[in-house]
């Protein structure tokens, strides 16, 4: 087991984010969290990244208690590929990029990794002594992924890389997450777009206000009725649905 | 002409030590988001540094600088260590640093007084003061000097903050501190690192003041003129720093010849509250909602 989380609370403000959430990630999955926004999803990664602190639980990575210092836990080899685009607007894309290997050490494999980013992402190599700040939205989202691929992780955090991103930049995005995964990298997904999610998990689980209500895999889920009437829209949006919603709103 | 031109020279020359000393305030702005009115009573306390390897310990000048630069940088990162990180750790609003950095202010100067004494004290001459005459224009070999070395130093901050790898990674804190943390980058180390900075470069400019002038508890009042200079460029910008610190250098010191030398001051912050009015982010910053 690469990381195994027990009874996570998370409290700040006021709200009782995460509330003795369980799970676990094996090595060489990609295992994804659906849930509505406000369920905790961004929360558990940012506890996990050492960003929150837990109240009570316990995340252990490799049979080991994880550390909870943010820059040590990149040191350990676990980043997060924060939501909402989140690049160095002020740097440009090449130095967004070489910020991913701030740790690293060895000029000649941190430029090859340089390459392999570029390689995988070709529009950023021709805008790479553009200010991050100047690309679109899809490219943002690239460079967010290529900057967390240049630590060279063993397990990538990857928080709703397709929130607003026109379904053709979706396709491409989880395309490239399957890439990933497929050269050794595992991945925790989190994701409000449960279709495409629950079609690239190896596993999955299904948040709700704090706790996981589901697990299973990505298949058994695109199947489950309670997930399909709440996750993926096939019935008319349900009364519990809504209830849960304003519930989170009204956190 | 040569009266213009001679007071181009030496606005520049001031100008520079005002910039040593005002892209403290900007590299500290741009991490932290307040602006450290401690910075002067550093700079003071460089200039006692100084004078104290020079008088006591009877270094060299190079030697008494260098404990200037590295024992005001120490004592800046002391100052964040202990005034401004638990304020940080609570999190708690931008004010309150910078009420606690006008605390540390008024705790340096009398801390100077009383146990260094109120008394002005002068560096030894430790640097030609004579003049070199270029065609008609009398140019002071002090200035040449502090400018040169002003511009050293200034070059150099540049080159760390805009062409290394830890550069890069005190603009991204500054640009968002939490994301920084995700990259493996210990914000902790990145604020330590701009004090230090700070603090090394406003020991220069302490030194420089000090030989200029003199040396004396309350100097780091000569230090709003470096803030205005780093409001004037827009804080938080390196190079606003700098161009505001000898735009307002070459003001000053036309005020001083053209008006009068008691319209100095009043002409420097004139200026800046007319860049506040005009141009709030000053002439190279971005407009930011809070500053404290």
């Amino acid at each position: 087991m690469l990381l195994e989380i027990r009874d996570l609370h998370v409290a700040y403000s006021g709200i009782h984010a995460l509330q003795g959430l369980s799970l676990h990630v094996d090595e060489g999955e990609i295992v994804t969290i659906i849930g509505a926004n406000g369920a905790g999803k961004s929360t558990l990664l940012n506890s996990i990244s050492g960003i929150v602190r837990p109240y009570q639980g316990e995340i252990s990575y490799r049979g080991k208690t994880l550390t909870d210092k943010a820059h040590r836990v990149v040191a350990q080899g676990i980043v997060q590929v924060p939501e909402g685009r989140q690049v160095f607007a002020n740097l440009t894309v090449e130095e967004n990029l070489l910020l991913g290997a701030y740790l690293r050490t060895g000029k000649a494999s941190v430029q090859a990794s340089l390459e392999e980013a570029y390689e995988l992402f070709p529009r950023l190599k021709e805008r790479k002594t553009q200010y991050a700040g100047s690309l679109s939205g899809g490219e943002q989202q690239m460079l967010v992924i290529g900057r967390g691929l240049m630590a060279q992780p063993k397990l990538m955090l990857l928080d709703e890389p397709s929130l607003g991103l026109a379904p053709i930049l979706v396709n491409l995005i989880f395309k490239i997450i399957q890439t990933i995964n497929k050269n050794g990298m595992t991945i925790l997904l989190v994701e409000q777009n449960a279709h495409k999610a629950l079609a690239v998990g190896t596993r999955a689980y299904v948040l709700e206000t704090g706790k996981i209500i589901r697990e299973g895999s990505g298949e058994a889920l695109l199947k489950d009725p309670v997930v399909q009437e709440a996750y993926l829209g096939t019935k008319r949006e349900t009364k519990k649905r809504k209830e849960a919603d304003s519930a989170t709103w009204a956190l | 002409m040569n009266m213009v031109l001679q007071q181009i020279i030496n606005g520049i020359s001031i100008g520079a030590v005002y910039a040593l000393i005002s892209v403290g305030y900007s590299l500290v702005y741009s991490i932290l988001k307040f602006s450290n009115f401690a910075h002067g009573g550093v700079m003071m306390l460089g200039s006692y540094f100084g004078l104290l390897g020079l008088q006591y310990l009877g270094l060299p000048f190079p030697l008494a600088m260098a404990l200037a630069i590295v024992g005001s940088g120490l004592l800046a990162v002391l100052n964040e260590r202990v005034a401004y990180r638990p304020i940080r750790n609570r999190n708690s609003p931008l004010l309150y640093l910078l009420i606690s950095s006008l605390g540390v202010s008024i705790f340096f100067e009398n801390f100077t007084i009383v146990t260094i004494g109120p008394n002005f004290r002068t560096y030894p001459p430790v640097l030609p003061t004579d003049s070199l005459m270029f065609g008609g224009l009398s140019v002071g070999r002090l200035d040449i000097i502090i400018f040169v070395m002003a511009a050293v130093t200034l070059s150099l901050l540049t080159w760390l903050v805009y062409g290394t790898k830890i550069g890069n990674a005190i603009r991204a804190t500054s640009y968002n501190m939490r994301v920084s943390r995700l990259m493996g980058i210990n914000p902790d180390m990145i604020v330590a690192l701009v004090f230090f900075l700070a603090g090394a470069s406003a020991g220069l400019g302490g030194v420089l003041f000090g030989i200029k002038y003199t040396v004396w508890p309350q100097m780091g009042i000569l230090t709003l003129k470096a803030f205005i200079a780093a409001v004037v460029g827009g804080l938080g910008s390196l190079p606003g720093a700098v161009v505001g610190a000898l735009l307002l250098g070459t003001a000053e010191t036309f005020a001083a010849a053209f008006v009068s030398s008691a319209f100095r001051d009043l002409f420097s912050f004139a200026l800046m509250i007319l860049i506040i009015l005009v141009r709030p982010a000053g002439l190279f910053g971005k407009i930011t909602e809070e500053k404290a």
